[in-house]
């Protein structure tokens, strides 16, 4: 149940955010969890190594089995509780081919966000290029522009059809963390309509990144 | 079935691999292939982008059902085809824990593998620093480490998540791959081992990348790690 779980999560990181919405979806409510802050080093400190040697965020347990990848925590949740909450696996092929699809595109989506807002982070100083600069900008675009395009493509408002499926809870915290960081609203409408609709789905009101509503966003990505 | 499935494919990509390992097991000889080179650039060719629009292999179709992330094509054959073939994915959610685990983690050994086998290719010349050799170096070291850690028992039918399943799928490619590309055997004692327990397994050597069956003789870019 809920009270086995323990979930160890940083403000803002869509990994952690992932699984806070399955759980909610889930009607997992009540699992452990401690927020931890990546400003001040915690995600390396002994008590996230002790459950995740990557010293990572998040850090899954329930009971004694440990998952540390969102994904792979999603699964996990949609499977041992498949007949609670939402169903988050649609039974019809076409939808549920799409789901996994765009579950495993977040990964390189992440990668491009990240190339481009922690650039100065991931590459010191010395090695830091323009040309590399503008084009991780120009993949980020084009990453972008293909997510519009896939919701222009797909009908029924959510990411693999007219269903709410592990491919909402996966992406969407990595669309809502381009609006954090100041992508154009009007630049991409099919995603702004997205992100404008299911930021009121009560399991992510619910687990909205309390850091984004205490101080505001940054606008590196509004050339994006 | 397979009849209606469509593979383009290159020779020792771990996520093409992983596609045809997974319907080797699930019993879906059959399907129509096409074997594609990245050095010619055909994964960039109309044909591909017409399937996945990234122009990246593999790209798969099942009728009109189009997969092109490896993992997701192996999930999605996986749960469509349960009942036939070899069972991939263990039936208690306990005991795919780990499965998934490792399955999702096998990502990110694959990526770190590219970022120094392949990091000639992927940074132009005046961009490449020997420091971000070294430091790609480091953490491809540090992360086969951890999966020298998570072999400590492997045996026989003891794998990843015990009895075979996605999680080796997924991630033998990327340890065949290393081997292939020099890492020391007596510096990895459990991962060779793991290596040679599968490399044996019937929809493993059946998929075994054709031209490393041509030239046994592989790299060495690894060989110091």
């Amino acid at each position: 149940m809920a009270k086995d779980m323990t979930l160890l999560w940083g403000s803002g990181s869509p990994p952690c955010w992932r699984i806070m919405i399955a759980l909610e979806e889930k009607n997992l409510q009540g699992y452990n969890q401690k927020q931890l802050y990546f400003e001040k080093g915690e995600h390396k400190s002994k008590e996230v190594m002790e459950i995740n040697p990557r010293g990572q965020l998040p850090a899954f347990k329930c009971g004694d089995k440990i998952i540390n990848e969102s994904c792979g925590v999603c699964f996990f949740l949609e499977s041992k509780y498949k007949s609670q909450g939402t169903k988050l696996i649609p039974d019809c092929d076409a939808e549920q081919a799409l789901m996994f699809q765009r579950v495993f595109e977040v990964n390189t989506f992440g990668d491009k966000m990240g190339n481009v807002i922690y650039y100065n982070w991931k590459v010191p100083e010395g090695e830091r290029h323009d040309s590399a600069i503008k084009r991780n900008k120009e993949a980020l675009t084009a990453e972008v522009k293909l997510w519009e395009g896939y919701l222009q493509k797909t009908s029924g408002g959510f990411l693999a059809g007219k269903n709410f499926s592990l491919a909402d809870v996966i992406v969407f915290p990595a669309i809502a963390y381009l609006y954090r960081f100041g992508l154009s609203e009007e630049r991409y409408p099919k995603l702004t309509e997205y992100y404008k609709n299911l930021m009121n789905r009560p399991s992510i009101k619910a687990t909205w990144p309390p850091t984004w509503k205490e101080t505001p966003g940054q606008d590196i990505l509004k050339d994006i | 079935m397979a009849k209606l499935m469509s593979l383009l494919w290159g020779a020792g990509s771990p996520p093409c691999w992983r596609v045809m390992i997974t319907l080797e097991e699930k019993k879906l000889q059959g399907y129509k292939r096409k074997l594609l080179s990245f050095e010619k650039g055909e994964h960039k060719s109309q044909e591909v982008l017409e399937v996945n629009p990234r122009g990246q292999l593999p790209a798969f179709k099942h009728g009109d059902i189009i997969l092109n992330e490896s993992c997701a094509t192996c999930l999605y054959l996986e749960n469509q085809f349960k009942s036939q073939g070899i069972k991939l994915i263990p039936d208690s959610a306990d005991d795919q824990a780990a499965m998934y685990q490792h399955m999702m983690e096998g990502l990110a050994l694959t990526d770190k593998l590219n970022s120094v086998i392949y990091y000639d290719c992927s940074v132009p010349e005046e961009e490449r620093h020997d420091f971000a050799v070294k430091r790609n170096k480091e953490a491809l070291t540090a992360e086969l480490k951890l999966w020298e850690g998570y072999l400590e028992n492997v045996a026989a039918g003891s794998y990843l998540a015990g009895a075979f399943s996605l999680a080796d799928v997924i991630v033998f490619p990327s340890i065949a791959c290393a081997f292939r590309f020099g890492l020391s055997v007596g510096r990895y004692p459990k991962l060779a081992k793991y290596y040679s327990l599968l490399k044996n397994r019937a929809s493993i050597k059946t998929t075994w990348p054709p031209h490393w069956v041509a030239s046994p003789q592989g790299y060495d870019i690894l060989k110091d790690l």
